[in-house]
């Protein structure tokens, strides 16, 4: 029995340096506690034992409280109205091993910014440049220059967040289009436009009210909707190492004319059917189409002389689908054990 | 956008399969997002007569049918509606099938043989809503005496369909595709068809003579800026009755649930040709008209502010000044291209109506919609786009219809006010252009085939321009670019070549801060830090737990929830919940960081905007006893890593507590309060003696930490990216390195507790550095022996360029050191 209390001495005065007061309470003094079991079972003990076994343990538990309390005033000492030295390298009396250093956690990087950062790198090396779009933007760029006029039904096709100043939360990256415009205007303009959009929708494993766009506009002399589905084909493959068919589908959206919808051949399955594809062998991926006469006005640029393509992919579904992700709002509940994973 | 199949077949000539219309839908019209087979849907379900009836023995509700479905044998069936007869033809499921209304839902019901209180029950008959097809649900709907008695349910109502449902999105643009003609007319022309409209879907003249006016209306159009056209008429000797089955069943297909016959007709032209229509019961109109002459009076105005309507979903509205209504000499009867009054309702007795055929502007129709939170099959139809020449044919037809199917006759004038006629504008397509724009070779008269097969005219052409005049129903084509729409999709897309465009070979300007950012990330990451991606809403609770202001904070006003109710005015509050939330999870310890945007009010750009600044933000947190001191050091650790590491040296730290710093910007300002001022600092970046602020860094606040249940060593930095990026070098300049051997030796120093190290180290590296020799120093020990006095112990090493240095000469630099600090006792 003398032998326990020497390995509970022991184990006490390892965990004193490691643990803080809080945890050793919780593990020593609590209902369940060690020492506290440990009096529970003085009464299995021979009577000529009892005396000096209960003594022993008395005088652990008090030397235990003591050094709680010591670390508990420690504690209180470092917050009280103590003013530090912010311009030492390491707090006043602190031993060598408990100074701050790097700790050897396991780091990561958000899987969304490894699949963007893959992504700009590769329309960075297909002549692309970048610009980050904006979190809070107005009506002109998110609506107007982009040939919504004020109360025009198409607006209803995007769940918009405004503030109480009607200041817009964009609800697509095509928000910078105007921006990009005039920045790398004239043509040739070749741009990508990554960021944040919010659409005010109700959440589900698939849709988030917060998530990742990226806008891709290029405008040139004679450049063709034969352009388009090469340059996103072109991407698409490198991105996803993989040959792909792509398809393009009739949608309508304000800003470009003619307007469609990229279907890629699924690239789990091989058009086969799958559960990424939801057994259709084709995975609908983007909005995109030739920028709108209006829209390049709006932007400083003449549709006499070019034209141009735009489109505007999520990141969220795709960061999901390529590193198995069910639900999207797992990318932003800051869960650390989920995100070492990455 | 619901399109039953057989319709397609009815309009279009030819033989078409689901497989190639699905096909034509979505590759060249948009997308298609299902279908229902209908069959499927009603399998199971038969005309049934009932040959006996008694009452239950146990149950005073319940009635015991015997029924019989054309096969030898009849079949017992207990149903809750006692008021079926002997005779009546009813609908049937056997036991094994689903119940229509549920079908394809959650709650599925699939009918079983079930006793019912002692009496078996071999299946169901079924009220109009179990079948889908209509409001009652406590009565057994009787059908019609001529339904033949076997023959399956959906056969005898013609349901038997495949119903094709189109996404509305993607033809928010085509008020034509709103009916099942305009469809039709796509799919024609996708197959190389010309379409034929019905002959009564492009009369322009009113046929129909009117010998005397037995009830007449007068109109005024006082808003013909939102009501370009308006056209009525009125008809007698009205009889209400159900609509044929054919009726019936394509209004069902189209999800609308059939009524009367009136009501049926307006509902069914408006589904085949995107033209709503609206029915007043005449007498009503006339009767409820306070100020009324005894005649049919409307008038078409803007509402006034508070006026209220009684509407036909049974709810009291109150209008704004700038919604259209339709009225009589004083009230409302109708929102305007919304929804009619329940006032003018056409019920079981009415004998005589008005039709209205008319058009409203879809703007000021979708403020109203979206104003008074009404959305109906009228509001989707206006909105997307009418053009008002079609108010007349389909006046017209109803008319036909009405007198067909209800046996009115015509009471008055066809009424039409339609000052200023819309014409389409033509359109010149230059050839050449086109091609260019789709990536096509397309030749002239392929493009005119196409064009007519969509009912474009000709008007003129030459070898390089074709005119063109848009068909009538098309409110959508207003340039070139639309109709290369029309020809790249009819066309079709998968004949456009992909071809990757030629560049020159120039490079690309470097986004400098997304190259910061990827560089931070990978030095923080593989310091075992997590990087977070977190919302950019939070609620005031979460700015006041943080210690924020609110009054910062942008509001949203449409918010999702209070929770997600304003933009964060920091990334540390963020940062500081979602702490909280892996500390509960018992993770500890841990690091978190994140780029990201916050925003404070009245901090703006040049262009009035919130002015976005990329904040990097970085938070540690332990529970463990693993770091001894203030949480203020341990975070500067890894703030000096990374901006050590972009080349950023020349930090200096201001305490809060002692700071005298006055114009401070808004975001530190902001994000000051979250920190415990003794243990946290401005950070400096001071140069050339222009001083930068960079953010700030610290242990956090007391009662922040308690508020969201942190451990004590919580310290948390946030750095404003667009400060550091103008200081980040890229060219970290070699350090000199002499070949002498250097001597070390640890000097400790007692000073007074109010030194600042950094007075020291410069103090000390001031003597040892000169033009001869280098030195460098590193603190070794802090020891505070009481309230006055700290030892600091630095270890000091020193190389002279030209030789190996003697212990004299080392003493004299320490000498000299000795004298250079004194002050500081």
């Amino acid at each position: 029995m003398i032998n326990d209390l020497d390995s509970l001495k022991s184990e006490i005065l390892k965990d004193m340096d490691s643990l803080s007061y809080i945890e050793i309470k919780q593990k020593y003094l609590s209902k369940t506690g060690l020492l506290t079991s440990m009096f529970k079972g003085i009464k299995d003990i021979s009577l000529e034992k009892k005396l000096e076994y209960g003594k022993e343990l008395n005088k652990l538990k008090k030397d235990l409280e003591e050094k709680i309390k010591e670390k508990e005033i420690d504690i209180k000492d470092i917050n009280l109205e103590r003013k530090i030295d912010p311009t030492a390298p390491f707090d006043i009396n602190t031993p060598k091993d408990k100074r701050p250093h790097i700790l050897d956690l396991i780091g990561s990087a958000h899987p969304l910014m490894q699949e963007l950062e893959k992504i700009l790198d590769i329309f960075q090396r297909m002549g692309f440049d970048i610009l980050e779009s904006k979190q809070i933007d107005d009506d002109f760029h998110m609506f107007e220059s982009l040939n919504f006029p004020k109360g025009h039904p198409a607006r209803d096709m995007y769940d918009t967040f405004w503030s109480d100043e009607d200041f817009v939360l964009p609800a697509h990256t095509s928000t910078m289009q105007n921006r990009a415009l005039r920045r790398f205007g004239p043509p040739p303009i070749r741009v990508v436009l990554p960021g944040r959009c919010f659409r005010n929708e109700a959440t589900d494993a698939s849709h988030d009210h917060t998530f990742y766009q990226i806008e891709g506009i290029y405008v040139d002399e004679g450049i063709s909707m034969g352009h388009m589905q090469a340059v996103i084909k072109e991407y698409l493959e490198q991105y996803l190492q993989k040959d792909l068919e792509i398809k393009m589908q009739p949608a309508y959206f304000p800003f470009t004319e003619p307007d469609v919808e990229l279907v890629i051949s699924c690239p789990f399955c091989d058009k086969v059917g799958c559960s990424t594809c939801g057994n259709k062998g084709w995975i609908e991926l983007m909005g995109c189409g030739m920028i709108h006469p209006n829209v390049l006005t709006a932007g400083g640029i003449d549709p006499q002389i070019y034209t141009g393509f735009a489109w505007g992919v999520g990141l969220d579904r795709l960061t999901a689908i390529q590193r198995g992700i069910t639900d999207i709002r797992k990318l932003r509940d800051g869960d650390i054990n989920f995100l070492r994973q990455f | 956008m619901k399109l039953p199949l057989t319709s397609i077949k009815q309009y279009v000539k030819c033989n078409l399969n689901l497989e190639s219309v699905l096909n034509i839908l979505s590759t060249k019209v948009g997308e298609v997002e299902g279908y229902t087979d209908l069959s499927k849907m009603y399998e199971g379900i038969y005309v049934a007569q009932i040959l006996s009836k008694e009452e239950h023995p146990n149950a005073d509700k319940l009635g015991v049918y015997k029924i019989n479905i054309g096969q030898p044998e009849d079949i017992q069936v207990v149903a809750g509606d006692k008021t079926l007869n002997v005779g009546d033809k009813v609908a049937y499921i056997k036991p094994g099938y689903v119940v229509p209304y549920t079908y394809g839902t959650a709650k599925s019901t699939k009918i079983k043989a079930v006793n019912m209180r002692g009496i078996t029950s071999n299946g169901m008959l079924c009220s109009e809503r179990e079948l889908n097809i209509g409001p009652n649900h406590t009565e057994v709907l009787v059908l019609d005496s001529q339904a033949r008695v076997g023959m399956s349910f959906a056969q005898y109502y013609e349901l038997n369909d495949i119903v094709i449902d189109i996404e509305n999105k993607a033809l928010t643009n085509r008020g034509d595709l709103f009916g099942i003609l305009g469809l039709a007319r796509e799919i024609s022309a996708a197959q190389n068809i010309a379409f034929v409209s019905p002959s009564w879907y492009r009369k322009e003249v009113v046929d129909i003579d009117i010998k005397k006016e037995k009830l007449p209306i007068t109109v005024v159009n006082n808003a013909s800026n939102l009501c370009p056209r308006y056209m009525c008429v009125s008809m007698d000797n009205i009889s209400i009755i159900d609509s044929p089955v054919w009726l019936k069943s394509l209004l069902i297909k189209s999800n609308i649930k059939p009524i009367n016959n009136i009501v049926d007709i307006t509902n069914y032209l408006s589904i085949l040709t995107g033209q709503p229509l609206h029915a007043f019961d005449y007498d009503k109109l006339v009767s409820k008209d306070i100020n009324g002459k005894g005649d049919a009076h409307i008038t078409v105005r803007t509402a006034q502010e508070g006026e209220k309507i009684f509407t036909l979903d049974g709810n009291t509205i109150q209008l704004h000044a700038n919604n259209l209504v339709i009225a009589d000499s004083t009230n409302p009867i109708a929102i305007a291209g919304v929804i009619g009054g329940m006032d003018t309702q056409i019920d079981i007795n009415t004998k005589r109506i008005i039709i209205e055929s008319a058009n409203f502007n879809r703007f000021s129709i979708r403020k109203t919609s979206m104003e008074l939170g009404i959305f109906t099959e009228a509001v989707t139809r206006y909105t997307k786009g009418q053009h008002p020449y079609f108010c007349l044919p389909i006046l017209l037809q109803a008319i036909s219809l009405i007198q067909e199917y209800a046996k009115g006759t015509v009471a008055s004038n066809i009424i039409d006010i339609y000052p200023e006629p819309l014409l389409q504008k033509s359109i010149s397509l230059s050839i050449s252009k086109l091609n260019i724009h789709l990536g096509t070779n397309l030749g002239k008269e392929e493009i005119k085939k196409i064009l007519t097969n969509l009912e474009y005219q000709i008007s003129g052409e030459d070898v390089e321009y074709l005119t063109l005049l848009p068909p009538i129903f098309r409110t959508d084509i207003y340039i070139p670019e639309d109709i290369y729409e029309d020809i790249g999709r009819i066309y079709g897309y998968e004949n456009i070549l992909p071809k990757l465009p030629y560049r020159e070979l120039s490079a690309t300007k470097e986004n400098k801060e997304i190259k910061l950012k990827s560089r931070i990330r990978s030095i923080l990451s593989n310091s075992g830090c997590n990087e977070l991606d977190t919302y950019s809403f939070t609620s005031k609770d979460g700015i006041y737990s943080s210690n924020q202001d609110p009054n910062l904070a942008y509001h949203i006003k449409n918010s999702l929830s209070p929770d997600l109710e304003f933009m964060r005015t920091s990334i540390l509050l963020s940062h500081l919940e979602k702490a909280k939330i892996n500390i509960l999870k018992n993770i500890s310890p841990f690091c978190i960081y994140e780029f990201n945007i916050p925003h404070q009010k009245g901090y703006m750009d040049n262009f009035q905007l919130p002015k976005e600044d990329w904040h990097l933000c970085l938070l540690f947190c332990s529970k463990e006893n693993i770091i001894n001191g203030s949480s203020f050091y341990q975070v500067m650790r890894y703030l000096e890593k990374v901006l050590h590491t972009l080349g950023i040296n020349s930090l200096s730290y201001d305490l809060i507590s002692d700071s005298s710093e006055l114009d401070l910007p808004i975001w530190i300002k902001n994000i000051i309060p979250s920190f415990n001022s003794n243990q946290a600092a401005l950070i400096k970046y001071v140069k050339d003696g222009k001083t930068t602020i960079l953010g700030v860094i610290g242990n956090i606040d007391e009662k922040v930490k308690n508020s969201y249940k942190l451990p004590v060593f919580t310290g948390a930095f946030e750095i404003n990216l667009d400060e550091i990026l103008p200081l980040v070098s890229n060219n970290s300049g070699s350090l000199h390195k002499s070949k002498y051997p250097s001597i070390t030796q640890d000097i400790c120093f007692t000073l007074l507790n109010s030194t600042k190290y950094i007075d020291l180290k410069q103090s000390v590296l001031k003597v040892i550095n000169t033009k001869e020799r280098f030195g460098s120093i590193e603190c070794v020990d802090i020891y505070q022996k009481d309230n006055n006095t700290k030892n600091i112990t630095l270890r000091v090493s020193v190389e002279h360029n030209e030789k190996t240095l003697t212990d004299q000469e080392f003493e004299k630099i320490k000498e000299k050191i000795e004298e250079k600090t004194k002050t500081f006792k």
